[in-house]
């Protein structure tokens, strides 16, 4: 059900290792809401992991030096994981948490029925789709189904604009 | 002058070129470097970790050099905000050009080396400004 990498060997990662002081907790919060943002594999405590490339590494990157400014401490790796095994099981924790939050616009689109503006609504999950588009590595059936539903809603919604 | 960077070009070193020879130098030479020790002596490095013209508090380095050098002309911060959606996707700014402009600048870092790409771009900055500063005059779409 889920894209898991296929390749004989396993991909490049990039991993941030990061500490940074309890208090105060804004830059904490703003660090972690980052990483959130990026859909980071937790590896550990302090310990993030996106598959490499050019644009996962440059933003982990800015975040470890938000974290130095912060009075904290981080580096930033390249890694490869030692087995196949080791690689799918991350993979899977990444593509579970994506299709819990395709799931949810899928909901939010199927309840849209009783909604005063489908049109609005239609907007801010198209644009919650592209955000968590951004961060899925490993694409669930669940992209699908939320994509699905996006479409019947905007049928609806031209339909109801028409009438 | 030479200004340094970081190599595999993207919006925000695009933009930062094209906003230097523009505004601040314009015999800016560019050379492109995998480490920050690889800066030469005296070229001035921006949109690299560590240095003074990169991201600064939630800004990205477009929006540290404005500052910097004093620019407030407010087209370049309309532009920036393009920018910083586009590179940082943090939701800062409503700019929805940001993602448009973000898939053609990862294209074109996949299709073209470096030189290449701030030659491509440097033009197309300069429309997306002429857009924007007609806007800004107008208050609405110029067209």
């Amino acid at each position: 059900m889920i894209g898991y990498p296929t390749t004989s060997a396993p991909g490049q990662w990039v991993l941030l290792c990061y500490r940074l002081p309890r208090e105060p907790s804004t830059p904490r919060i703003a660090v972690w809401r980052k990483l959130k943002r990026l859909g980071v594999a937790q590896l550990g405590d302090g310990l993030v992991a996106l598959p490499a490339d050019a644009r996962t590494r440059e933003h982990l990157e800015w975040v470890a030096d938000e974290v130095t400014e912060a009075g904290g401490t981080a580096s930033v790796w390249l890694a490869l994981p030692a087995s196949r095994r080791q690689e799918r099981d991350l993979a899977h924790q990444m593509a579970t948490a994506r299709a819990a939050e395709y799931a949810a616009i899928a909901a939010h689109a199927a309840a849209a029925d009783d909604a005063p503006s489908s049109l609005g609504l239609l907007r801010r999950l198209r644009a919650e789709f592209a955000r968590v588009t951004r961060r899925d590595f490993f694409p669930p059936t669940e992209r699908g189904a939320a994509r699905a539903a996006l479409d019947d809603l905007a049928t609806e919604t031209r339909a109801e604009v028409a009438t | 002058m030479r200004w340094a960077t970081r190599a595999g070009v993207h919006i925000d070193r695009a933009a930062c070129a094209w906003l230097i020879r523009r505004f601040i130098d314009p015999d800016a030479a560019f050379v492109f470097v995998d480490d920050p020790a690889a800066v030469p002596t005296e070229a001035t490095p921006f949109d690299m970790r560590g240095v003074e013209l990169g991201h600064q508090g939630g800004d990205c380095s477009f929006e540290t050099i404005l500052r910097r050098y004093d620019l407030t002309d407010p087209v370049l911060w309309q532009l920036a905000e393009i920018v910083h959606e586009a590179d940082l996707e943090d939701e800062r700014f409503d700019a929805p050009e940001a993602r448009g402009l973000d898939v053609v600048l990862r294209g074109l870092s996949m299709t073209l080396p470096d030189e290449e790409i701030l030659n491509l771009t440097g033009p197309l900055f300069d429309g997306l400004y002429e857009y924007h500063r007609r806007a800004t005059l107008l208050g609405r779409p110029p067209a």
